[in-house]
């Protein structure tokens, strides 16, 4: 047996204990205190009933529903770039951000549409900031979506390309799986648990078939660009055919697996001290990456480590879909907050999972056969090793590793698909009427929200677009932690509590912004004085390996700067909106009666 | 009313737990399935009364005999279809 201090498994239970704290405690507090919740108070859900959109839900359903629909990718995948500068900063902020931040916002922002009779962020916005603040978050969200998108894709393509080929197989086993099951259930009308059995049993079959069946692309540095190709295929028909048809059945039987391992991994984490799986990663913290690549911790390592810790696209779904079924404003707290801190739980597995690996598996030697921060397959690799020694069977079983390798995968086409269909709608808004009105277009908008990443995806590197990602995000939770925070000014409760997060959050991120975008800005001047290794370091093969593709590498540089300083642009012009809304709210509520209907009442 | 202060029995807080897990499960598993199939009804149902008692709105889409023979079995979702479509739309609740 492994001594204790050697295993993940103390730093576990002290997660949870501060969880517990952060739930119990603080969570209370500010439910009772702040925004004084009222289980007699009608909810939008009562309200507003329609049996469509707004109806009574319980809260174990909900908490469920958010809970499935916040945890994601992020949870698993910040880590790899977080743990760069030691385990322990990251842990620290996945605790830490989750405590003070995470779950303030996306409970806060239940709470805020619910006192809004429902209303998304969108109408919110514009009834804070007037129509140019709500038309600056429709462009933020455009430009969002687009890196999320690429992001993914070169997730998606990576993984395909990545252990031996075998995750290709069951990828479309699930597909066909589910568009299966989508006829049986709907056409057929089959009892919803044959056609789980059935669907499952599919699962199983295409998750065998995929450690015998490999498929390999013979085209060497090119293959993540076809495999891209092909994801960019997928995702087009998931966001056009019906969700009734494709989506809605895929994703209902991707939950399977995916849930199975998020339970097998925490179960590992727990069992370490049993199985002898022990701590291989240094604990840090490192001021900077020590491979000279992403930056200094701060503000690098709080963008990095996105959902867990606190994310922006979190606030979008508890204002959405989940506070329109709030059954009592009360639920609010076990449902945004505790899926929250939840999802934080998942984070510290993902983040254990990456602990016991070695570091040079974990973050590479900066060759060109093993370049810095691109082994973004580790998890997988991390996950078998926790989870081997309980099912007993070798870590390096391929069945493993193709099952975690899967799972990465469906997370990411799953989750992807949602925000294709989302970005078609929001093209459809922006660009519905007008000159640019071809680009409202059902099939041109998806085409454009699937192109450009692509061609994201498949020149820069996979670091670089996540960390553009991660300061989007974690800038969209700023911004949504200031509307909570005009919110709580207006009706005169305590507001210091959401403000301090919102400043740190939207100081950080845009900190962070700058940074990538002078990194690629410096990049292309380095080149301009004949220094190629920059502009070299931050695009992928082939263009990285190619001498003829140098003028690629120059393009995606640029491009990038452009893109940093356009998130930049809008997302400060949006936090200025939001600061000025804010203290001329705190005037405003100085000089009237606090309104009966907002909730609050006189501070005393 | 004085049931309700005793403490809950082995068996109620047994059938509680089930009746939570069940709850998470299906929240996890259905609840944004359903609610998706219920919005694309939804939108059917719009465009079906539209077609149907469009002249309600001033765009006769089928001549009013149709319309006042179909009228009986509109009636019900009458009030419920004026609710949904005067209803604030946004982009933003869109995302699920």
């Amino acid at each position: 047996m492994a001594g204790i201090l050697e295993t993940p498994f103390l730093w576990v239970i002290a997660t949870i204990a501060i969880y517990a704290v952060a739930y119990w405690g603080y969570g209370k507090w500010i439910d009772r205190n702040i925004w004084r919740s009222d289980a007699k108070k009608t909810t939008p859900a009562h309200m507003y009933m329609d049996g469509v959109e707004y109806f009574p839900v319980s809260r174990y359903v909900l908490w469920g529903y958010q809970f499935k629909s916040v945890a994601a990718l992020g949870p698993i995948l910040g880590p790899f770039i977080g743990i760069t500068y030691g385990w322990l900063p990251a842990l620290l902020w996945i605790i830490g951000g989750n405590f003070f931040i995470g779950w303030l916002q996306d409970y806060g922002s239940m709470m805020l549409s619910v006192r809004k009779e429902g209303r998304s962020f969108g109408p919110i916005t514009y009834e804070f900031t007037g129509a140019k603040g709500r038309t600056n978050l429709l462009a933020f969200v455009l430009f969002y979506l687009i890196i999320i998108s690429a992001a993914f894709i070169a997730l998606i393509a990576v993984f395909w390309n990545s252990f031996n080929g075998t995750t290709f197989v069951p990828t479309i086993g699930i597909l066909i799986a589910g568009l299966l099951c989508g006829q049986l259930l709907y056409r057929v009308k089959m009892n919803v648990f044959a056609v789980t059995g059935i669907g499952l049993a599919l699962v199983v079959l295409s998750l065998y078939l995929g450690t015998i069946l490999p498929v390999k692309l013979p085209w060497g540095t090119w293959n993540v660009a076809v495999w891209g190709g092909i994801c960019v295929l997928i995702l087009y028909l998931a966001a056009i055919l019906p969700t009734p048809t494709f989506i809605q059945p895929t994703n209902y039987l991707a939950f399977y697996p995916a849930y199975a391992a998020i339970i097998l991994i925490i179960v590992g984490a727990l069992a370490t001290p049993f199985t002898n799986v022990t701590i291989k990663l240094p604990a840090g913290p490192f001021l900077n990456d020590p491979q000279g690549t992403l930056g200094p911790i701060w503000p690098i390592l709080f963008v990095a480590i996105a959902c867990g810790a606190i994310s922006g696209w979190h606030s979008l779904v508890s204002s959405s879909s989940s506070s329109k079924q709030l059954d009592i404003e009360t639920d609010a707290l076990p449902v945004g907050g505790g899926a929250m801190l939840s999802e934080g739980l998942l984070a510290l597995a993902s983040l254990i999972a990456y602990m016991v690996l070695t570091p040079l598996f974990v973050f590479g030697d900066g060759s060109a056969a093993n370049p810095a921060h691109s082994n973004i397959a580790a998890w997988p690799v991390g996950a078998a090793a926790l989870v081997a020694p309980i099912l007993g069977i070798q870590a390096t079983a391929a069945i493993l590793t193709t099952f975690f390798g899967l799972v990465l995968v469906i997370y990411a086409l799953t989750v992807q698909a949602l925000v294709t269909r989302f970005f078609r709608l929001v093209a459809g808004e922006t660009w519905g009427e007008g000159r640019f009105r071809a680009l409202g277009n059902k099939h041109v908008a998806t085409a454009v929200g699937l192109g450009v990443p692509w061609a994201f995806a498949v020149t820069g590197s996979w670091w670089a677009l996540w960390l553009y990602f991660g300061g989007a995000n974690q800038l969209l939770a700023g911004l949504a932690i200031m509307l909570i925070t005009i919110h709580l000014a207006r009706v005169r409760a305590r507001s210091r509590y959401s403000l301090v997060p919102a400043v740190f959050m939207v100081i950080t991120t845009l900190a962070a912004l700058v940074w990538q975008t002078a990194t690629f800005a410096y990049s292309v001047w380095a080149y301009l004085q004949n220094d190629k290794t920059w502009i070299l370091r931050n695009v992928r093969p082939p263009i990285q390996t190619d001498p003829n593709l140098l003028w690629a590498a120059i393009v995606i540089n640029a491009v990038f700067v452009i893109i940093g300083a356009v998130l930049f642009a809008v997302g400060l012009s949006m936090a200025v909106r939001l600061f000025r809304s804010y203290s001329k709210s705190l005037a405003e509520a100085r000089t009237r009666a606090p309104a009966a209907a907002d909730g609050g009442t006189q501070e005393k | 009313m004085g049931d309700s202060k005793e403490p809950p029995s082995e068996k109620t807080r047994a059938r509680k737990v089930k009746e939570g897990v069940k709850g998470v499960f299906y929240g996890m598993a259905a609840h944004g399935h359903v609610t998706a199939a219920l919005r694309t009804r939804m939108y059917l149902e719009h465009l079906f009364m539209f077609i149907t008692l469009g002249d309600m709105l001033g765009v006769p889409v089928i001549p009013p005999y149709y319309s006042l023979k179909i009228l009986p079995y509109a009636v019900p979702n009458i009030k419920s279809w004026k609710q949904r479509v005067f209803r604030e739309r946004d982009f933003t609740d869109q995302v699920f």
